[in-house]
């Protein structure tokens, strides 16, 4: 993505007309990130919508994939039990935008660990984002753990990744060793994939 | 909640109270025979008569299956509940609670225990007791140590024990063997190789009883004093698999760094029967600290590969 050709102001005002405009900002050769998170931000959450993607697992958070975008994103819904929280973890050098549909999740950025390091990560910020915000992260910004840290409610974020990914690296916050993962699908479609 | 509840809904399966400000779950509830979901969180609970009176005994206290009370205000688990014996999930994130009450034990069907957000410092072991569950999460309290009788949760996936005040961990945790997730981060863990200095020789009882044991120095109950005969029927065997020796109650506690292939390493809590008995490896981890020491071939090292899947997964 580099500097906008143009750039739109959207208004999704479904999450079917989210995806809509995404197929079309994507069939673009260039791609503005400002565009992409202000419509990701347009569009206010609506439970009817998603619902049918929002599966919960009681040990841990899920990934659902909602649409596959012709090979140029993937956006997926993420849920988050009470106190599930994600490792740290990089993008592969894609794009990552994620939003919030209900409740809130704090996100906290860390440097990336020096090479041949044994230390401490450094945590470089951390926020509480609410609901409808969208955050963006690229492994040129850093990398990030997300966790929802309430006892009390569980949350759900939309996340569209650009490329689509299915690995990634996680990070002990310790030393700052990492570890290839691969990631998978609770569901896609709204069906329950079993692997 | 209004008087005639069980009478107007008497097929009431779930009810759903949160966020309503109630300071009390009144007897109201108590003859609904069709109850298995109660939730009740974000509310004004945690006083004394809470919960209502003859809980055990009532249809809801046979019925009654799921109950969260996360976000509320109970100091301590309210002994009421601890009489449903069919309580599959039980939360109580959220509020105050200062300690478990071994009589936890009690609820035997539990599968799922939420506790995180409380002011738990410590854990009773009868947690252990509790045959069916998969699900315990102590995140984001005040926990100094795990009593290694948690490994005895033989049914435990999933462990979460982030945010809590752990140094170290007891090396029977890698004995969960159908551990899927565990949850550390933001405990002080120890990261570089401690031994407890503070070692307490045994007492001449102790030697005697070591040799006894190790020598098979045959005696019958006739032979010593009942006592005794007790005291040595409760030798401990040494961890270590190399060593053949036995204690009773004097030993080391040594901290043993796990090391998953260099990427992780997990200080777990050993026993040992005196200072000079110690892995092989563990003089080599005194002199360096790269990541590339590992464990020798001992029973660790294959649990070891297994908890790494888990911890960084």
């Amino acid at each position: 993505m580099e500097q906008p050709v143009q750039t739109e102001t959207w208004k999704a005002r479904s999450l079917e007309e989210l995806v809509r405009i995404l197929h079309r900002i994507f069939a673009e050769d260039k791609i503005s990130v400002e565009e992409v998170q202000a419509l990701m931000e347009s569009y206010e959450s609506n439970p009817e919508e998603w619902l049918q993607y929002a599966k919960f697992d009681q040990y841990r958070y899920t990934r659902n994939l909602v649409d596959s975008g012709n090979g140029k994103f993937n956006l997926m819904i993420l849920c988050w039990g009470e106190g599930h929280g994600s490792s740290i973890h990089d993008h592969t050098d894609s794009h990552c935008f994620m939003k919030i549909l209900q409740g809130n999740l704090k996100e906290t950025l860390f440097e990336w660990p020096e090479k041949k390091g044994n230390d401490e990560m450094t945590k470089k910020s951390e926020r509480v984002l609410r609901e409808n915000q969208c955050a963006y992260i690229n492994d040129s910004i850093g990398l990030h753990r997300v966790e929802n840290i309430s006892h009390t409610e569980s949350a759900v974020s939309l996340h569209l990744y650009s490329p689509p990914f299915d690995s990634c690296n996680t990070f002990d916050q310790r030393t700052g060793h990492k570890h290839k993962v691969k990631m998978t699908f609770y569901s896609q479609f709204g069906e329950r994939t079993l692997c | 909640l209004p008087a005639g509840l069980s009478q107007w809904f008497p097929a009431l399966e779930v009810l759903d109270v949160s966020g309503t400000g109630l300071a009390e779950l009144g007897a109201e509830l108590l003859a609904l025979p069709r109850l298995h979901t109660l939730l009740a969180k974000n509310n004004r609970l945690g006083g004394p008569g809470s919960l209502p009176k003859g809980l055990r005994q009532a249809p809801l206290g046979h019925s009654l299956r799921v109950l969260n009370l996360s976000g509320n205000r109970f100091a301590e688990v309210p002994p009421a509940l601890l009489g449903l014996r069919g309580l599959r999930s039980l939360s109580l994130g959220g509020n105050r609670l200062h300690g478990i009450p071994p009589d936890i034990q009690e609820l035997r069907s539990l599968e799922f225990l939420y506790l995180g957000g409380n002011f738990i410092t410590s854990i009773p072991p009868e947690l252990a007791n509790l045959p069916s569950l998969s699900y315990l999460v102590l995140c984001d309290n005040k926990i100094q140590s795990i009593p290694p009788q948690l490994a005895q949760l033989h049914s435990l996936r999933s462990l979460s024990l982030h945010n809590n005040l752990l140094t170290y961990l007891p090396r029977e945790i890698l004995n969960l063997v159908h551990l899927e997730e565990l949850s550390l981060r933001g405990n002080p863990l120890v990261v570089r190789f401690v031994r407890d200095l503070t070692y307490n020789p045994p007492s001449l009882q102790e030697l005697a009883g070591r040799t006894i044991k190790t020598r098979n120095v045959p005696y019958t109950p006739s032979d010593l004093p009942e006592n005794l005969v007790r005291y040595l029927s409760l030798a401990s065997n040494c961890p270590n698999p190399k060593c053949g020796g036995v204690y009773f109650d004097s030993c080391v506690r040594q901290i043993k760094f796990v090391d998953f292939c260099g990427k992780y390493r997990l200080p777990l809590m050993h026993y040992l029967c005196s200072p000079e008995c110690s892995s092989p490896c563990s003089s080599a981890s005194q002199s360096s600290t790269s990541q590339s020491e590992s464990d020798s071939e001992d029973e660790a090292s294959v649990a070891a590969r297994r908890m790494q899947k888990v911890l960084l997964g």
